[in-house]
C-alpha cells in the first residue's frame, strides 16, 4: 500500500503534466504522511541530497559547455570533421558522427550538442541535398554519444548515485571505447544508408587544410582535455579541473577565438544556471524518493522478482535493460539514474557486472531514452533545429536506433568493452 | 488581474535568476582561487568547498523557483496536450497547485529546520547551519508565489496575460 501512494501519486502527476521534480517531490511527502512520519523529512532528505561536494563539479560541466557552445566551437569542430572524413561516401552523415564525438567530449550534454551541432550541420546537409530525415536521425542519435564519452556531467550523478564507491576516473578511462564503438556503429548505419540514397561525398582537402582545422579547433578541444586529463592524473579533483575548464574556455573564447561577447557571456551564463537547476532540484527531491524507496526495501523485492522470473544473468541483464529502456521513454536521464542505480547496481553487482560498467550500460540506454518519443528531449531539439515533424524523422530512424541497441548489447554482455582501460591503469 | 501585478512578479523572477548566475560566476571564483592556493600558494583554503556549495543551494533554488515560472522544468505534458481544451485547463491547474502545494511543503518545514540550526555553526565557515537551509523556505516561497501568477493567468485567460507569464523570458 505504502508503495502503491509512493508510485500512484509519482504517476498521477506525472500525467498531469507535474514536472518530474516535483512529482518526485509530492510523492514523497504524500507517502511521508501516509506513513505516519514527520514530512520535515522530506526537505530534510531533500538537502542533503543536495548538500554533496561531489555536486560542485556539475555547474562547472554545464557552463563550459554552454561557454564553448556561445563562443562558436561547433563551427571549428564541423570544419575539422569535415576535413578529415569528408571525402567518404556518404561524407556528411559520417563527419556529422565524428564532430558529435568531438563535441560530446567537450560538452557532455546530448541537448546541448544536437542543437550546437544541428544548427551548423543540418543546413550544412541540405544543401548539399541530403534529406532533412537523414541529418536530424544522424545528428541526434550520435549526440548521445558525448554522454559516453568524457567528460560527462552524467557520470558524476551516476558516481554520486552509487553512493561515491565508484570513483569518476575510472568511469572517465570505462566510456572512450564504448563511446568509440557506438560511433562506429552508427557511422556504419549512416554511411550504409548514405551509399543507398546515393547521397554525395566531398572532396580531399589535403593533409595541409586538415592540419590548419586541427590547429584551429585544438584550443577548444583542450578544454575537454583539461577535465580528464586532470581527473586522470589524479593532480585535480573533478570539481578542481571544471571550474579551471571554466576559466579556460573563457580565456579561449574571449582571447584567442574573440567569438564570445558580453551578451553571449550573459545568455550563456543565465543557461548554465537553467540547466544546472533542473538537474540538481531532481538530484534533491530524487533523494527524498530513493531514501523512501530503500526504506521500503524496495531493491530487495525487486531483486527477489526478477530472480523469480529467471536465475540466467543474460535474461536478468536483458530485462533490466528493456525496464530502463521503457522508463527512458518518459523520463529524463538525471531522476532515473538517481532512482534506478540504488534499485539495479545490488542486482548486478550479485551477478558479477562491476558498477563502472553499469554505469557506462546506464550512459548508453538511458541517451537512447533522449531520442524517443512520447519524450525525448535531443530528438525533440534535433526535429526543431530542422523545422520538421517528428513523425517524419520516426519513420527512418529505426537503422540509427539499431546501431546504438548493437553499441548496448555489446557493453552489457562484453565487460572487455568497457573495462579494459580502466582495469589497465589501475 | 491587473497587469501591475504580472510586471512585478516578472522583476521579482529576473532578480532572482540575475542573482543565481552572479552565484554560479562568484563559484567559479571560489573554486579557481582554491587552485591557486592548493597548487601555487601552497595553501589549501579549507572554507571554499564547503561555501561553494552552501553558495550553490541558494542559486540552485533560486533559479528553480524561477523555473516554476518559466516551465523549464522538464515534465510530460504530451498526455496533457492530447486531452480538451477544458480538462487540459484543468490539469494545468492541478499541477499548479500541486507545484505550489509542495512549495507550502518547503516554507513550513524548510522553515522549521532553519530555526532549529540556528545555533549549530557550519564547520570552516564560522555561520549558522541555518544558512544552508535558509533557501529552502524562501525558494519555496517565491514557488507558492510563481504557482499563484500561473493560476491567476489561467483564471484571466480572456486577456493574453496567460500567454506572458510563461514566455516573457
Amino acid at each position: 500500500m505504502i508503495l502503491l501512494i509512493l508510485f500512484g501519486t509519482f504517476f498521477v502527476a506525472l500525467v498531469l503534466g507535474v514536472p518530474v521534480a516535483f512529482a518526485l517531490g509530492l510523492s514523497s511527502v504524500a507517502t511521508v504522511f501516509y506513513m505516519d512520519l514527520p514530512p520535515l523529512i522530506v526537505v530534510q532528505r531533500m538537502a542533503s541530497g543536495m548538500n554533496v561536494f561531489a555536486l560542485i563539479a556539475i555547474p562547472f560541466f554545464i557552463y563550459a559547455g554552454e561557454l564553448m557552445l556561445h563562443g562558436e566551437i561547433a563551427d571549428r569542430l564541423v570544419r575539422l570533421a569535415n576535413a578529415a572524413v569528408g571525402h567518404v561516401r556518404g561524407g556528411l552523415g559520417v563527419v556529422n558522427v565524428v564532430t558529435s564525438m568531438l563535441f560530446g567530449g567537450i560538452s557532455g550534454s546530448a541537448v546541448a550538442d544536437a542543437s550546437a551541432l544541428g544548427a551548423t550541420l543540418i543546413p550544412m546537409m541540405r544543401k548539399k541535398g541530403y534529406d532533412d530525415d537523414y541529418s536530424v536521425n544522424v545528428t541526434v542519435t550520435s549526440a548521445t554519444i558525448g554522454l559516453t564519452i568524457p567528460p560527462s556531467h552524467n557520470m558524476i550523478i551516476y558516481s554520486i548515485a552509487a553512493g561515491g564507491t565508484v570513483s569518476v576516473a575510472s568511469l572517465f578511462l570505462a566510456g572512450f571505447i564504448p563511446g568509440i564503438v557506438t560511433g562506429l556503429c552508427l557511422m556504419i548505419a549512416a554511411y550504409v544508408i548514405a551509399v543507398r540514397r546515393g547521397y554525395p561525398s566531398e572532396a580531399f582537402p589535403g593533409f595541409r587544410y586538415l592540419l590548419i582545422t586541427f590547429a584551429a579547433a585544438l584550443p577548444g578541444m583542450m578544454t575537454a582535455i583539461i577535465i580528464v586529463g586532470g581527473v586522470l592524473s589524479g593532480v585535480f579533483t573533478a570539481t578542481e579541473s571544471s571550474s579551471i575548464a571554466v576559466i579556460y574556455a573563457l580565456c579561449v573564447t574571449v582571447l584567442v577565438y574573440r567569438s564570445l561577447t558580453w551578451r553571449k557571456f550573459v545568455v550563456a551564463t543565465v543557461n548554465a544556471v537553467r540547466t544546472t537547476a533542473i538537474v540538481l532540484l531532481v538530484i534533491g527531491m530524487a533523494s527524498a524518493f530513493g531514501w523512501l524507496l530503500a526504506l521500503n526495501q524496495v531493491p530487495a523485492l525487486l531483486f527477489d522478482l526478477l530472480v523469480g522470473i529467471s536465475s540466467n544473468p543474460i535474461v536478468i541483464l536483458l530485462i533490466i535493460n528493456l525496464i530502463l529502456l521503457f522508463l527512458g521513454t518518459f523520463m529524463d536521464m538525471s531522476p532515473l539514474i538517481l532512482i534506478t542505480t540504488p534499485i539495479f547496481l545490488p542486482i548486478v553487482q550479485k551477478l558479477g557486472m562491476d558498477p563502472v560498467q553499469f554505469g557506462i550500460v546506464l550512459m548508453i540506454n538511458l541517451g537512447i531514452g533522449l531520442v524517443t518519443p512520447p519524450v525525448g528531449s535531443v530528438l525533440f531539439v534535433g526535429c526543431a533545429v530542422a523545422k520538421i515533424r517528428i513523425e517524419d524523422t520516426l519513420k527512418t530512424i529505426w537503422p540509427f536506433y539499431l546501431a546504438l541497441l548493437l553499441a548496448l548489447v555489446l557493453v552489457t554482455y562484453i565487460p572487455a568493452v568497457s573495462m579494459t582501460l580502466p582495469n589497465l591503469f589501475k | 488581474m491587473r497587469p501591475q501585478f504580472f510586471k512585478v512578479m516578472s522583476r521579482i523572477a529576473s532578480i532572482s535568476l540575475f542573482l543565481a548566475a552572479a552565484g554560479l560566476v562568484t563559484m567559479t571564483i571560489i573554486i579557481g582561487w582554491q587552485v591557486w592556493g592548493r597548487y601555487i600558494l601552497n595553501d589549501t583554503p579549507h572554507w571554499s568547498e564547503r561555501l561553494s556549495l552552501v553558495l550553490m543551494n541558494w542559486y540552485i533554488l533560486l533559479a528553480a523557483a524561477v523555473g516554476v515560472r518559466e516551465k523549464f522544468h522538464l515534465g510530460l505534458v504530451l498526455v496533457r496536450d492530447s486531452f480538451g481544451a477544458r480538462v487540459k485547463w484543468f490539469a494545468e491547474l492541478i499541477t499548479n497547485l500541486l507545484i505550489g502545494g509542495f512549495g507550502v511543503v518547503m516554507v513550513i518545514y524548510g522553515s522549521q529546520i532553519a530555526i532549529s540550526t540556528w545555533t549549530h555553526v557550519i564547520p570552516t565557515l564560522g555561520v549558522p547551519t541555518s544558512l544552508f537551509y535558509l533557501p529552502f523556505p524562501v525558494a519555496g516561497a517565491l514557488i507558492v508565489v510563481f504557482s499563484l501568477e500561473h493560476i491567476a493567468g489561467q483564471f484571466s485567460q480572456s486577456s493574453d496575460q496567460a500567454e506572458r507569464t510563461g514566455t516573457d523570458q
